[in-house]
């Protein structure tokens, strides 16, 4: 396993703790409420929360809204399947042009909804935001991949010269 | 060839920038979609960085953008942390008020609409005012600091790496789609 898939995997299973965070709170609001209380105040700082603006399961709410989660899940499957496009290295960045893709149907929907010009619901705060979660991945993932490669080759050409001096 | 600017220095302005954005009331509400406030925190922070690069000195790594995102994050935490308290000593739970306020407004609407019962409407408003009286314990600031050391990173991290591919010079073999 190459060091680049193994960060791959790393950022997968955290991305994947993430996002089963989200489901659990409400899964486990009847049988664990001291858990699933936890759960909901560990996602509070990063959104609002909004009975009416999250997806239910079970009639408990997500642990973020609508648009959160989809932002949230888009990001997991996009991570997902990215093996299945694209080999895990660094390098291959898309065109910047997609992150305007990614971020004005988001923008468009809050900001015409906050002047009135539109109405934003579950649909559309879900469709805007799993867009931006599913392109922000193929953006992150190479870059993080290059940076950790370089951070771990400083480090350890660092060591292998605290060593050698070590010797001396 | 010169040395790589500091980055601490760019981390503090980026990390005070986090803090401010994330606790002065009303300013605060952009992290309720998604953390924005830190996320651009970070963007902020690679492309001050980049500012500070001139020719002579070597080129913008990810990993540059990695350790900038880390270090705004983590002082963005304290910083929010300090303003929070700041705050609530000096004018209490303002932003808790806040968003009590909007939060009454949306429950007023759905007991209109009779789209929620009224005894959950009587419930979150037991929560909201709860939260009111719980915002000064000690507890709650240590607990939302520690939560906010865990988040914060994570968000100011992803955004520099968003930064950075956006900000990175033109390479030729960028052709991925997604």
């Amino acid at each position: 396993m190459t060091f680049a898939t193994r960060v791959y995997l790393v950022l997968l299973l955290l991305c994947t703790v993430w996002c089963g965070g989200i489901l659990l709170a409400p899964l486990l609001a009847a049988s664990a409420p001291e858990v699933s209380s936890v759960l909901y105040r560990c996602y509070e700082p990063i959104c609002h929360q909004l009975d009416a603006r999250s997806f239910h399961i079970g009639g408990e709410k997500y642990a973020v809204c609508a648009r959160c989660s989809s932002i949230y899940l888009g990001f997991f499957v996009a991570l997902a399947v990215y093996p299945l496009l694209f080999r895990p290295g660094p390098g291959s960045i898309p065109q910047r042009t997609w992150i305007a893709v990614a971020v004005v149907p988001m923008l468009l929907d809050v900001f015409l909804s906050l002047f009135g010009f539109h109405q934003s619901t579950l649909f559309t705060r879900a469709v805007s935001g799993g867009v931006f979660g599913l392109v922000i991945p193929f953006f992150v993932l190479p870059v993080l991949i290059e940076a950790i490669t370089q951070l771990r080759s400083q480090f350890l050409s660092r060591g292998g010269s605290f060593h050698a001096r070590k010797a001396q | 060839m010169l040395e790589k600017p500091s980055k601490l220095r760019i981390a503090l302005i980026s990390g005070a920038v986090i803090g401010a954005v994330s606790s002065v009331p009303g300013i605060s509400l952009i992290n309720c979609c998604c953390c924005a406030g830190v996320w651009l925190g970070g963007v902020l922070a690679l492309y001050l960085y980049k500012q500070q690069l001139t020719e002579e000195m070597p080129p913008l790594e990810s990993s540059d953008a990695l350790m900038l995102g880390l270090m705004a994050g983590v002082i963005g935490a304290f910083t929010a942390t300090i303003i929070n308290v700041l705050i609530l000593v000096t004018f209490g739970p303002v932003e808790a008020e806040l968003v009590k306020s909007i939060v009454e407004k949306v429950l007023d609407r759905m007991a209109e609409q009779g789209s929620m019962t009224p005894d959950m409407i009587d419930m979150l408003r037991g929560q909201i005012d709860q939260s009111i009286k719980d915002a000064g314990r000690a507890s709650n600031i240590f607990g939302g600091l520690f939560i906010a050391l865990i988040v914060y990173p994570i968000f100011t991290i992803l955004g520099a790496l968003l930064g950075f591919a956006i900000f990175r010079p033109k390479m030729p073999q960028t052709t991925a789609t997604p």
